[in-house]
């Protein structure tokens, strides 16, 4: 199973670099439109993106939609792409939005490129955390040192969110407890962000629903994690006299609240605006030749293709930066939580 | 209006982001240098720093793209 990963790994790494990121840029440009679609190459989309020479560069997801029809009654169809379900009758193609012809969508639950990238992120996260389980059951690295390349790379990202992320931010015995969790966050990301680097691949967390799902999920781990005094200081602030508790409790409430809605914010737009650059950089190709002859393209695409690729590598910097972001300030969060003050201790002592 | 909007609000949100990180690699330098065996707990907090400058600054940034989009 290693030796299968490892060869997965070094193909999708040569596929990387020996193919061009510029099939993203032109890819919907049958349309008249504008020349460089910067939004809809970074939006979701209902098909999976390959290379050309696959089914014209599209593999269709399939549609599951629960729809409401004239009379009120719900339903539940499942096309295996867009296509069948405007050809089923039951559906039409309004502005590029699939809309039943008579009745309302009141849940899409269809398959969408964000998602498949999310689910194969995961799906990579486990497999390389079971691998890895199943080499420490064997001793590498207990008994004897850890072996392979491999194995010691995962040792160094285990080790750093544990040490420097999780033990330095939550206190005492509660930080183990957390460790699984923050570390599939970090995986999780992490996976999303580099696929996302990858050619004809799309970025996961560069859609807020993604992030704003793995945010809740992170909002609920905080909010139960934290201990009695964190809930008094939210509610009932120690120490204060009660017309400040009176503005301080609903700012708090709002703290509550604002945190895991930053978290959510900054991972998605530090990794969208990191791929709208790209594009919009790459897009000047097109655009000066559009504008002014091939030439002027060619002229250009020597200063855009040496930018890209110096942006490139910032971003497989982001990419693992974000998640170590997102993860930390989950970490301290949960910390700040989880965190039991001593106020009569103290007390204490200033009497004694 | 709206692209004018955006471009101005994304221009003063770089500058406000600017100077902030600006300040904390400056006195990062700096305790860096007056106590270089603190410099990776400092260095711990510049990040944090940087990433709370960063959520404000890119907060802003959304909303410039919101007005590029809907703003009419």
């Amino acid at each position: 199973m290693f030796q299968t990963i490892r060869r997965l790994f070094l193909t999708l790494l040569f596929l990387s670099i020996s193919t061009s990121h510029l099939f993203a840029a032109d890819a919907d440009s049958e349309s008249e439109e504008p020349v460089i679609d910067v939004m809809g190459t970074v939006a979701d989309h209902d098909y999976f993106k390959v290379p050309k020479f696959i089914n014209g560069g599209k593999l269709y997801l399939p549609r599951l939609i629960f729809w409401e029809d004239a009379e009120g009654a719900t339903q539940f169809s499942a096309f295996s792409s867009t296509k069948k379900a405007i050809e089923s009758g039951l559906f039409e193609d309004v502005d590029h939005v699939l809309t039943p012809v008579s009745g309302v969508i009141t849940l899409d639950m269809s398959i969408t490129s964000h998602l498949v990238y999310f689910w194969m992120s995961m799906l990579f996260a486990v497999l390389l955390t079971v691998a890895m389980s199943n080499r420490y059951k064997k001793g590498f690295g207990r008994d004897v040192e850890p072996k392979g390349a491999f194995q010691n790379l995962f040792e160094v990202f285990f080790v750093f969110i544990r040490d420097e992320v999780v033990r330095a931010n939550i206190e005492g015995h509660k930080a183990d407890k957390y460790v699984p969790y923050l570390f599939t966050v970090f995986m999780g990301i992490a996976f999303m962000n580099l696929f996302g680097l990858l050619p004809w691949a799309a970025t996961a967390t560069a859609d807020l629903t993604v992030t704003a799902t793995l945010a809740v999920i992170s909002f609920f781990v905080i909010q139960f994690s934290g201990s009695k005094d964190h809930w008094e200081h939210v509610f009932w602030f120690p120490g204060v006299p009660t017309p400040i508790r009176l503005i301080l409790t609903p700012v708090e409430i709002l703290g509550l609240f604002t945190k895991p809605f930053a978290l959510a914010i900054r991972l998605f737009a530090n990794m969208l605006s990191g791929k709208i650059m790209i594009i919009s950089i790459l897009g000047l190709i097109f655009i000066f030749a559009d504008f002014f002859g091939t030439v002027a393209g060619y002229g250009v695409s020597a200063f855009s293709v040496t930018l890209t690729v110096v942006l490139y590598a910032l971003k497989t910097f982001v990419a693992l930066l974000q998640a170590y972001i997102f993860t930390l300030l989950t970490a301290v969060f949960i910390g700040m939580a989880a965190e039991e003050h001593h106020h009569e201790e103290h007390a204490a002592d200033h009497a004694a | 209006m709206g692209l004018l909007a955006a471009g101005i609000g994304a221009g003063i949100v770089a500058i406000g982001a600017g100077i902030g990180i600006g300040m904390i690699g400056k006195a990062a330098t700096e305790s860096i240098a007056r106590q270089p065996e603190a410099s990776g707990d400092i260095r711990g907090a510049m990040i944090l720093t940087a990433a709370f400058i960063e959520g404000v600054a890119l907060f802003c940034a959304v909303i410039c793209i919101l007005l590029v989009f809907f703003g009419g």
